[in-house]
């Protein structure tokens, strides 16, 4: 086979398809609907893994925290809840015990704070006691005003950092520096915004407020809860080490005998990647068998067009067996002509996603805000592999017509009419 | 007689047909030579094996039995690809019913045989146009089949028979689907195709485009009745 030769097959083959459009668009419909489905998922699960990639490195990748509750909730809940409250005092000893740590930072929660601003009241917002040491982590960045200092929060100052969300609810015409708000009645004065941490059903984590530990500890008091204690590893390969480290001292601050399980949690954004694994798996799931039967459905209907068109053509096959084309030339002319076929309709799948991606991107998020991950256009890799695919299709769907046109005879291919 | 190039020589050729519990001798014992630059018009009743002999010439078709020599090498022991090299390159072949490809110009139909034989497409074009300067075709260049009247498709077939310079045409009643006329046109061609030194075997009914060639050979029953010089050619 020359590269001319295989040069005009392709020609010859497009040439085919054109004589015949109709057909040839039913014929590749099954591989549009399979390699269609195929992209959407792809789509899918690609924004939700760059959501999902964003949401952990704004919270920060290295981040642990030592917790009386586990996020992953793997664990017994009545055994968990029996555990004694994790308190500031053990913060302290872990301040000054962990060697390997780059930040620690006590964080004292109220789930269920209200915030009034003016007249309006905002229930259900996380009120966070810390220290400006969260300030220096990826999930204390602001993108307005700052985070708190040692020197306000060695004073139990009044000054409170938005979460995003809170930010965007209580000030939707932005302006929310210096201005004062009040958290459970208590006047506070509004120095930074926290940037955008979580995309989707993550969000939830931009729905609090920051304030120094000690001005918390005087509104909620200082034994009444459990903290948690963060821990900034400081890079992800420290990640193990400090991890060993804080729970040995842990251990040992909570006298937890040899022999017993911990009577803590150490919590990461990883504990999350195994739900969002499952989840992804499902979607896969469904995913894989629903473009299985589309390209079974799809390489049936070209197998078969590709039969008829091998048989309406027995005479073409035999002329140009009569001119000199080789059997190969005449198998590799028909599996061109399916894989021309399937690659069309790959195109013709990109093209409608394309659409289908812009549309659902830009209007979805208005009405559900969960659907902002989604990107507004296709990742290159899975126009790539949608063409590859099809191609692969068209071989598949191709090679048995092909062989058949092939063996025929020249003689016996002329004579057909 | 001969002492020109020998192109193709042929051994007891048989070539029958199982149809059934009956068998078809379609050749039954065929032997001839054919040289460089002989002009052959084989005749002979309907049945006789005119077609079947042809094919075979042309590498169409296998024979049951016997020998054939192309250009001197043994086409019995050769495999599809190299029959189908032979007739690329050595041999254009010309049908009653023209067997173009209906959906390609006329440039294109002859432009085919150079595709399989991987000529690149700027000389391959230019070659081909020739083809059909050389047959009185240039002002038909981009025209499909169906828009050519029966001599002009015929014009084109013997266009794509001549473009890789063969060694042999091989024309089965040519003029069977034409008008006398335009099959007296194509006959003319031919003559002028061998005066110009090409070697051409051709199939007819008629005596009147026999006469124009140098040698006729009559088939009967699968056998050759009569094989003789055609003393009162007129191509002389
Ligand atoms: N494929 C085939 N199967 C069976 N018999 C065949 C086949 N092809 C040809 N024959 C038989 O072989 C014999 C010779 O046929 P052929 O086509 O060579 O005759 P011909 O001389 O070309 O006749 P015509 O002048 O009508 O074209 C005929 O009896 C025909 O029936
Ligand atoms: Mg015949």
């Amino acid at each position: 086979m020359t590269f001319v030769e295989f040069k005009e097959t392709i020609v010859i083959a497009i040439d085919a398809m054109k004589g015949n459009k109709l057909r040839s668009l039913l014929a590749s419909l099954g591989v549009v609907i399979g390699i269609s489905t195929v992209i959407l998922m792809g789509w899918v699960l690609t924004g939700l893994q760059t959501a999902m990639d964003e949401t952990f490195r704004m919270i920060g990748v290295d981040i642990l925290y030592i917790d009386k509750w586990d996020w992953a909730g793997g664990k017994n809940w009545k055994l968990v809840r029996q555990r004694k409250d994790i308190t500031f005092e053990q913060a302290d000893i872990m301040m000054e015990r962990l060697n390997n740590a780059e930040l620690i930072f006590p964080t004292a929660r109220d789930w269920g704070g209200s915030i009034k601003y003016e007249n309006l009241i905002f229930n259900g917002i996380t009120i966070i006691g810390t220290t400006s040491n969260h300030g220096l982590t990826s999930a204390g960045e602001t993108i307005e005003g700052r985070y708190f200092t040692p020197f306000e929060e060695s004073i139990h100052s009044k000054v409170v950092v938005l979460g995003h969300k809170v930010y965007t609810t209580i000030f939707p015409d932005g302006n929310a520096l210096n201005q004062t708000i009040k958290i459970n009645g208590h006047k506070f004065l509004v120095i930074g915004v926290i940037r955008k941490q979580g995309t989707m059903f993550f969000d939830f984590i931009d729905n609090q407020v920051f304030i120094p530990v000690g001005s918390f500890v005087g509104m909620y008091g200082r034994h009444n809860r459990s903290i948690s204690i963060g821990i900034k590893a400081g890079s992800e390969e420290m990640l193990d080490e400090v991890r060993e480290e804080a729970r040995g001292i842990m251990r040992s601050i909570r006298n937890v005998d040899p022999k017993d399980e911990d009577d803590f949690s150490i919590n990461e954004t990883k504990a999350f990647e195994n739900q969002v694994a499952t989840l992804k798996l499902y979607v896969w799931g469904i995913g894989i068998g629903m473009t299985v039967l589309s390209f079974i459905v799809g390489i049936i209907g070209i197998m078969n067009i590709m039969f008829v068109s091998v048989t309406e053509r027995t005479k073409e096959i035999g002329i140009r067996m009569a001119i000199g084309a080789k059997r190969r030339s005449i198998l590799f002319q028909f599996i061109v002509e399916s894989s021309t076929l399937c690659f069309t309709g790959a195109i013709i799948s990109l093209i409608i996603c394309s659409g289908i991606t812009f549309a659902v991107a830009t209007i979805l998020p208005k009405f559900v805000e969960e659907a902002g991950f989604l990107t507004p256009f296709l990742p290159f890799q899975l126009l790539v592999i949608a063409s590859i695919v099809s191609i692969f299709v068209g071989v598949l769907s191709g090679i048995i017509p092909a062989i058949r046109a092939s063996k025929l005879n020249p003689i016996d291919a002329l004579r057909f009419e | 007689m001969n002492d020109k190039k020998l192109i193709i020589d042929i051994e007891n050729i048989s070539k029958l047909y199982r149809m059934g519990v009956e068998t078809v001798y379609a050749l039954r014992d065929i032997t001839l030579q054919i040289h460089e630059n002989e002009y052959v018009a084989i005749m002979g009743p309907s049945g006789s094996g005119k077609s079947t002999l042809m094919n075979i010439l042309g590498c169409l078709d296998t024979p049951s039995g016997g020998k054939y020599l192309f250009g001197g090498e043994d086409v019995s022991v050769m495999d599809d690809d190299d029959l189908a090299d032979i007739r690329n390159r050595k041999i254009g072949f010309v049908f009653q019913t023209f067997n173009l490809l209906a959906r390609a110009t006329a440039i294109k139909n002859v432009e085919l045989p150079l595709v399989y034989s991987g000529r690149p497409s700027g000389q391959r074009h230019e070659t081909a146009k020739q083809a059909l300067i050389d047959v009185g075709l240039e002002d038909r260049i981009t025209h499909k089949p169906n828009e050519l009247s029966g001599g002009q498709r015929q014009r084109v077939a013997i266009a794509r028979a001549l473009v890789t310079n063969p060694s042999i045409i091989l024309a089965d009643e040519p003029t069977g689907n034409l008008d006398s006329k335009t099959g007296e046109e194509i006959i003319t061609l031919f003559r002028d195709l061998w005066h110009k030194g090409n070697t051409i075997i051709l199939v007819t009914h008629e005596e009147e485009i026999a006469r124009h060639a140098n040698r006729i050979i009559r088939l009967r029953d699968g056998l050759i009745e009569r094989d003789e010089i055609n003393q009162q050619s007129n191509l002389n």
